[in-house]
């Protein structure tokens, strides 16, 4: 495993392509999936997806191999958002992150169409799709991470640059959330 | 057991601290008893796992061809990159010459300006500067060099997005 992880630093030093293809094939939907998670928006995230590949190859050269490749490559993908909503928007990084101070994270979408509707086929997906949607994007992004990525906690604070009691209280309150929204819009 | 708000208030923590961070086995042994007997914090368990199921069997469909065009537009960047590259090793080469160079003459260099100085009757800060000019040249045009490359990268990615 440590093996791998040293492999593939050497292999982003040398900015090998045939690595480089390889890992975008191997990463694409958990990659997609992470920024539709946190931009709520198809094509931002097509953007994103894109740009992150790209700062993969340029930046290739710091990953050192001591923590997981996805929480690398999930931290740049998200820098790249914050660092695109902290030049469309002059507010500050907390305030983009932090749910309790307001929703400005959450990338306001120009459609009036919920952009994962566009993504979710079965009707149960469309309710659990929906009532995700309404959830701040810092909430859906833990959840996305301890649930469907399956990450330690650690793992999520370091990708969120938060200590590990933010990351706990994100989760909790966006379980919380969920299962509420869940709750009424099955009733 | 007499059930108060707190035994459901703990039962229910520790219903969502289990898929959060985890509960020691005592907790396990005491919430799943406590579940058993009560309906309430039953009820309260299923829709933890229920909001959980769903947000797993959640999926999202990738654009079709997003990884082929990424792929090509990572070979792109890589081959500009490569191009560079060797204009690169000269001028960290050079910069390195030029510092070798300058630190194994800088007494001569120093002891020519001060002559300089002295004969021409300029104050001592003004070869003092000029000496400090001398050593910083290097620096100040690789520095320059960086600036006009960044600027031609920034105005390339600004033509690459505009198409």
């Amino acid at each position: 495993m440590a093996d791998d992880k040293k492999m593939l630093a050497q292999g982003l030093r040398r900015r090998d392509p045939e690595l480089l293809d390889q890992l975008i094939e191997q990463y694409q939907y958990r990659l997609f999936r992470y920024l539709l998670y946190i931009t709520g928006n198809t094509e931002r995230a097509e953007d994103f997806f894109q740009e992150t590949w790209i700062r993969v190859l340029e930046r290739g050269h710091q990953y050192d191999g001591k923590f997981k490749f996805e929480a690398w490559l999930f931290t740049i993908a998200r820098n790249l958002v914050i660092d695109w909503q902290r030049q469309k928007k002059a507010v500050s990084l907390d305030a983009m992150t932090n749910p309790e101070e307001g929703a400005g994270f959450e990338i306001a979408d120009e459609k009036a169409e919920s952009p994962l509707q566009l993504f979710l086929q079965s009707e149960s997906q469309e309710r659990v799709q929906a009532s995700l949607a309404q959830l701040p994007a810092p909430y859906r992004e833990v959840l996305l991470l301890r649930f469907q990525e399956e990450m330690q906690l650690e793992e999520i604070a370091k990708i969120q640059a938060t200590p590990i009691s933010t990351v706990k209280s994100r989760l909790y309150r966006g379980l919380d959330a969920l299962k509420g929204l869940l709750e009424g819009s099955a009733a | 057991m007499t059930m108060t708000n707190e035994i459901h208030a703990r039962a229910e923590g520790l219903i969502a601290k289990e898929r959060v961070e985890g509960i020691s086995a005592a907790e396990q042994e005491w919430l799943g008893q406590h579940v058993r007997e009560c309906a309430r914090c039953s009820d309260a368990a299923n829709a933890t796992q229920e909001a959980l199921r769903a947000l797993r069997t959640l999926s999202v469909q990738v654009p079709r061809e997003l990884a082929a065009r990424t792929q090509f537009r990572v070979r792109l960047r890589a081959q500009e990159m490569q191009a560079r590259e060797p204009r690169w090793r000269l001028i960290w080469m050079m910069c390195g010459a030029s510092w070798v160079g300058g630190a194994a003459t800088a007494p001569y260099v120093w002891r020519g300006l001060e002559w300089i100085g002295h004969r021409t009757g300029l104050p001592d800060f003004v070869w003092k500067m000029g000496f400090g000019v001398w050593w910083a040249l290097p620096a100040i045009i690789a520095a320059t060099i960086l600036l006009m490359e960044s600027n031609e990268r920034g105005g390339a990615r600004s033509l690459d997005d505009a198409a």
